[in-house]
């Protein structure tokens, strides 16, 4: 049981790494717009 | 600093390469880019004009002066929810000392406001909307996406998935019994990640709650808000004394509501783009004749006594008169008329109108608001505000959070006496917990959000989801003719394959309609169309040419008929061209007879040519000769007599009709203020969307009623069952998600009760 005061800290930093990417990606506007960029990529 | 330029129209700016010169530009350029037109920006060989900047704070934002010395502006104030937002926030500005009069479209997000010059100003009221917690904008600027909410949404995501992952372990834990010391850490960090998620990501369902309790209103954020206060307040108490906590509800619970609330918010707004995008058709720029020559100047910069030049394919800025030129103007926007009409020095032509060919110079006698179009526009948008219909739940919503209130009341007083307050406190906590009416708030957005998509996805965008629900009662369809029924523009009824290939070659490069009409019949026909020389087109005389080394002229033959002509005048040929009949519209009629819905053909046009095309399209009914008040007035009768009325229409004209009726249907590429006066638009060359509006509303409807009996089943039963005490974290845990699980399966049916329908 002892690995768990180990494990949880760490599986929950790894998990929130990515919270905090998809935070910063959200923030950015990557999300804003799902709809343009894949039709965009057919006009060229 | 890079030096780059503004991506819409060209001015030098500073900062990164995709930067703005300003709003005016970025709403304009993010039109283009909503309406699918990037590729505008890629072969244009010219900057676009530069449209109206309301840019530089709410000072620089341009007031109207009425008549008694008052302001007026009309404004778009985002983040409203629901009818009690609304609510709010005109009260709040009518307190406003100086404002008299301020007035908030749910539908369309439109503040009007008045006041009293001097006494307040644009700043202080645009701050006062602010300070409620609603986004005021100047109308012209497009909002960005909420990220606000993905983001609450992302963390609230993460949060409740190690939150469940967490308790999982606490309640085996249960079973097989846990060291202490784990369990306090498990139930830390449970309490460590649900903070953000109870403090932040649940925001807007308190500041809802606080906004509605402030208006004395009960609706679906109270409640809401109520459980998610317990849950974590509970679970802050208990985890310092080492008892369970809901905490893993809260997470899900909070999650799951701002899923639907974004899926909502999404629908919504795609929508109002698409509505916006179509009706996108007041021109931003004109020609304007000086002394020293002819000068291209924003729409809004164009002064009564100005001359402005107007050349083919050209849509017109502002009301005035023909002093030079001639050409044929189509006043499709506000007459409804496909057929261009012949103007020449000293016709009037109107904002709005398209020169289709020829070239006029035009003295202006109208601007902005003076105009014929903004100001049918203005009486069509006053006209056409019903006010908001509380959904449902919101219905509910009240009822519920009392209901609720009293047996946690009673329970909490039952429990003190029947044994005491230390077991009363749980049980009471345990009842609040689970009347938090997750599923109940989730059915409307959900299935409305599933109902609008799947419309949508069919050529008809609704702009709100009472719009959608109210087609399922219709039972009386009335629909207008030209551009409604039929395509709303010229078409070859007849001509020969060997006329038409003349004809096409020599019209190849016109923008007249008729023009267009023949190379289009051509190309339908597979006809390659030969070389034409020495084309030369007179403006409202005709086209002549040389083709295969002999000379044709064009000329028109009467109303529908132009005359292909040998050199000395002989008629050749002869192309017939009519507005003809939606080829969808007979198979419409008919699946809306079979429903047992009459449709009625109600026109301007005299009754022989109505006659002709209902009979065509199966429409037995026919009221012709109406004027646009006359069209109202037929429907207002109908609604008088029991009936609920569907009207489709797509001019300015239809205005009046389409605010009327209890569901009002404006079609695509037509006038932008019927667009916007409709509450749904056909976005197809289509009128069979319509169908697809009935189906979808039968099955959101279908589903939505399901989804809150479901919903009010399930928590009149969870409550019962918390009263008597036996609903501790786990069963709340596992209660929840099936309920709520439910209410989002039954969403994913709106699709497939559609499916079902469409073949049948």
């Amino acid at each position: 049981m002892n690995a768990i005061a180990f494990l949880l800290p760490l599986a929950l930093l790894l998990g929130g790494l990515f919270a905090v990417m998809f935070v910063i990606a959200a923030a950015r506007g990557q999300f804003d717009d799902l709809d343009d960029p894949p039709q965009r990529i057919l006009h060229d | 600093m890079v030096r780059a330029r503004c991506p819409h129209c060209g001015t030098p700016v500073e900062g990164a390469t995709d930067a703005f010169c300003c709003a005016g530009c970025e709403t304009a350029y993010d039109i283009i880019h909503g309406a699918g037109l990037a590729r505008y920006y890629e072969e244009r060989s010219e900057f676009a004009p530069r449209p109206e900047p309301v840019a530089g704070g709410w000072a620089a934002v341009p007031v109207d002066t009425l008549p008694g010395g008052l302001c007026e502006v009309r404004l778009r104030v985002e983040g409203l929810r629901c009818a009690s937002c609304v609510w709010v926030v005109e009260r709040v500005l009518e307190a406003t000392p100086g404002v008299t009069h301020a007035q908030v479209s749910y539908a369309t997000g439109r503040a009007t406001l008045r006041w009293q010059t001097g006494s307040t100003d644009l700043p202080r009221l645009a701050q006062r909307i602010a300070a409620l917690g609603y986004t005021p904008r100047a109308l012209g600027v497009e909002a960005r996406p909420d990220r606000g909410l993905l983001l609450r949404l992302g963390v609230a995501s993460f949060a409740a998935m190690n939150l469940m992952l967490l308790h999982a372990s606490i309640y085996t834990g249960w079973i097989d019994t846990m060291e202490p010391r784990f369990l306090a850490l498990f139930q830390w960090t449970a309490l460590i990640l649900a903070t953000p998620v109870a403090l932040w990501c649940a925001s807007p369902f308190f500041a809802g709650a606080v906004s509605g309790l402030r208006a004395g209103v009960l609706h679906m954020d109270v409640p809401i808000a109520l459980g998610v206060a317990i849950m974590y307040g509970h679970g802050v108490v208990t985890t310092i004394r080492g008892h369970e906590t809901y905490l893993d509800s809260l997470g899900m619970l909070v999650a799951l509501l701002l899923a639907g609330r974004m899926l909502e918010a999404r629908g919504r707004r795609r929508a109002a783009e698409a509505a916006v995008s179509l009706a996108a058709s007041v021109p931003h720029a004109a020609r304007r004749v000086t002394a020293d020559g002819v000068e291209t100047v924003p729409a809004s910069a164009i002064a009564v006594g100005d001359t402005i030049d107007v050349a083919a394919g050209e849509e017109v800025a502002a009301d005035g008169v023909v002093v030079r030129g001639r050409g044929h103007l189509k006043r499709a926007l506000l007459t409804g008329e496909a057929e261009p009409v012949e103007v020449e020095t000293g016709d009037r032509v109107e904002a709005g109108t398209v020169l289709v060919d020829g070239n006029v110079s035009v003295r202006v006698l109208a601007v902005g608001k003076d105009t014929v179009l903004r100001r049918m526009a203005a009486q069509l948008e006053s006209a056409a505000d019903r006010g908001v219909k509380p959904t449902t739940a919101d219905r509910i919503a009240p009822l519920f959070t009392a209901a609720t209130l009293l047996v946690a009341a009673l329970t909490f007083a039952g429990w003190t006496i029947a044994d005491d307050v230390s077991r009363a406190i749980p049980i009471t906590v345990a009842v609040l917990v689970v009347a938090c009416p997750c599923a109940l708030a989730l059915s409307h957005p959900l299935s409305a959000a599933a109902g609008l998509g799947a419309a949508a996805r069919r050529g008809l965008l609704f702009r709100s989801s009472d719009a959608l629900l109210d087609m399922s009662t219709v039972d009386t369809v009335m629909l207008d003719k030209t551009g409604t029924i039929t395509a709303g523009e010229m078409q070859v009824t007849d001509a020969a394959d060997d006329v038409l290939r003349i004809a096409a070659a020599l019209e190849r490069n016109s923008i007249h309609p008729i023009a267009r009409a023949i190379v289009r019949e051509c190309a339908e026909r597979g006809i390659a169309l030969p070389f034409a020389s020495d084309v030369r087109e007179t403006p409202g005389v005709g086209i002549e040419g040389v083709v295969g080394g002999h000379a044709w002229s064009l000329r028109s033959g009467g109303p529908g008929i132009v005359n292909l002509l040998y050199p000395d005048g002989r008629v050749a040929g002869q192309i017939r061209l009519a507005d003809g009949l939606r080829a969808d519209a007979p198979a419409t009629v008919h699946a809306l007879h079979a429903r047992g819905v009459n449709v009625v053909l109600l026109t301007g046009d005299h009754e022989v040519a109505a006659r002709r095309m209902a009979a065509a399209a199966a429409i037995d009914v026919v009221l012709a000769d109406c004027d646009p008040e006359k069209k109202a007035e037929y429907i207002r009768d109908a609604r008088g007599r029991g009936r609920t009325v569907l009207y489709a229409g797509d001019g300015l004209n239809d205005g009046p009709a389409l605010a009327a009726a209890d569901v009002g249907i404006a079609m695509a590429g037509g006038a932008a203020s019927s667009v916007l006066v409709a509450d749904g638009v056909i976005s197809s060359s289509a009128i069979a969307p319509i169908l697809a509006g009935f189906r979808a509303a039968d099955a959101c409807r279908q589903v939505i009623r399901a989804n809150v009996r479901r919903s009010v089943v399930y928590n009149i039963s969870a409550v019962a069952a918390a009263a008597a005490g036996l609903v501790n974290p786990l069963v709340a845990a596992v209660l929840m998600p099936i309920s709520s699980g439910l209410v989002i399966r039954g969403a994913f049916r709106v699709e497939r009760l559609m499916r079902a329908a469409e073949e049948a």
